[in-house]
């Protein structure tokens, strides 16, 4: 496996809101095996950027290169949980109810007593850690996370980090967005 | 396999959510089980008021039910997930629809029919109803949801209302389909043309509902 063939690239990017320009010529090369972290403070297009690479949001200009049937996970700011659903049928929404890694990652993530628990009556940190199952069970080429680590304690900060970076070590990319400094070693790119 | 998932999906959606579906049938039975005993009538003036208000109550309650459709997988996230995966977001579209039908749209044609017995003491116009109210129900479903989809982040009421106007011409038909029951002539030909407008939507409005749902995803 090539780890340095880009698998995402973007090119002189540039993204407005509502007539404000909040990204200007942006240039970045996703390899395999590579972290990218996007840091900067509220308002900067941290989660912009994060949807514009997902394809979510058209760039206002540039272009945005992914390499043909590249698959990716995204956990963005909205969980994609359904909080009148336990966590069971939730997992099972996602069709991950027979993966063979659930029950490690459940165990981890100290959410196997909480199965049966209504999404709603999780709490904030909780409903994130089911949010990451998704991500932990979902096999990518690219993982794309929009503030991964708020709302987790310590324990699931660690298995997060440690998860990402085995990820790498497959030959996965990594881009994901935080106002703090996370503990992995990543190309750090800082908007303002 | 990937439509039975997403079946199954919007299915188990639905039974945990019992108030989406269960909400606008209890409504319609309200308003069929009230709308005698509000006003004096003679066994007569019951039948003749009782295809208008069964019409009108079924459009009412079609437009309660498409709601928060795609509000609540807007908001949660969900849209953006199918958006990137790029699975087709129209034939989802397509099955959410349908299922909110079997859910919704074939139990008030059920009682509908039921009710006409009641109103009618009519058996065999029951039967000729309950296929224009299955296909009706769909037609007005599918029409509100796309009033619904257009207006998705500005709230429902908006969509629902700029929809309204299209409702007219399946309200209309239906008056004529009434008719031809009552008087026992060419029902056929209205049912069929109720089904020909519903071939056309059933496809067509997906797509077009997809489009715009992702227009506000971006």
């Amino acid at each position: 496996m090539d780890l340095n063939s880009p698998i995402l690239e973007i090119k002189d990017l540039k993204a407005c809101i509502n007539n404000n320009e909040i990204l200007r010529n942006l240039n970045l090369t996703v390899n395999r095996g590579e972290i990218h972290a996007i840091m900067g403070p509220n308002g900067s297009g941290k989660s912009t950027l994060i949807r514009i690479l997902c394809g979510i949001t058209p760039p206002s200009k540039g272009k945005v290169s992914k390499k043909n049937g590249l698959a990716f996970s995204y956990l963005g700011h909205k969980n994609a949980l359904k909080t009148y659903l336990s966590v069971r049928d939730n997992i099972s929404l996602l069709g991950l109810s027979q993966h063979e890694s659930l029950k490690p990652f459940l165990l981890s993530l100290d959410l196997s007593e909480k199965l049966d628990v209504i999404v709603a009556n999780l709490s904030f940190g909780q409903q994130k850690k089911v949010a990451l199952l998704r991500i932990f069970l979902t096999s990518a080429d690219l993982i794309l996370l929009d503030e991964p680590f708020v709302g987790l304690d310590s324990t699931s900060h660690d298995l997060l980090c440690k998860f990402l970076e085995k990820k790498l070590n497959t030959g996965a990319g990594l881009v994901y967005t935080s106002h703090i400094p996370t503990g992995i070693s990543s190309k750090n790119i800082v908007l303002d | 396999m990937e439509l039975l998932l997403i079946l199954k999906n919007e299915a188990l959606k639905l039974v945990k959510k019992t108030r989406a579906w269960l909400g606008p049938i209890l409504i319609f039975i309200l308003i069929m089980v009230a709308f005698p005993l509000t006003v004096e009538l003679t066994s007569n003036n019951l039948s003749d008021a009782f295809y208008p208000v069964l019409f009108i109550s079924i459009l009412l309650v079609m437009m309660l039910a498409t709601e928060d459709i795609f509000l609540e997988d807007y908001e949660d996230g969900t849209l953006e997930l199918f958006f990137i995966s790029e699975k087709s977001l129209s034939q989802w579209v397509f099955l959410k629809i349908f299922m909110h039908w079997l859910f919704i749209g074939v139990p008030i044609s059920l009682l509908g029919a039921f009710f006409n017995i009641g109103a009618n003491n009519d058996l065999a116009s029951s039967l000729m109803l309950f296929p224009a109210l299955l296909i009706a129900t769909y037609i007005f479903l599918i029409l509100f949801c796309f009033g619904n989809s257009l207006s998705l982040t500005k709230g429902s009421v908006l969509g629902t209302l700029i929809t309204l106007p299209l409702t007219l011409p399946i309200l209309v038909v239906l008056g004529k389909l009434n008719t031809a029951i009552i008087f026992n002539i060419s029902y056929f030909e209205f049912l069929i043309l109720l089904f020909g407008i519903l071939s056309i939507i059933i496809f067509a409005f997906p797509a077009i509902i997809s489009r715009i749902i992702k227009t506000h995803l971006e």
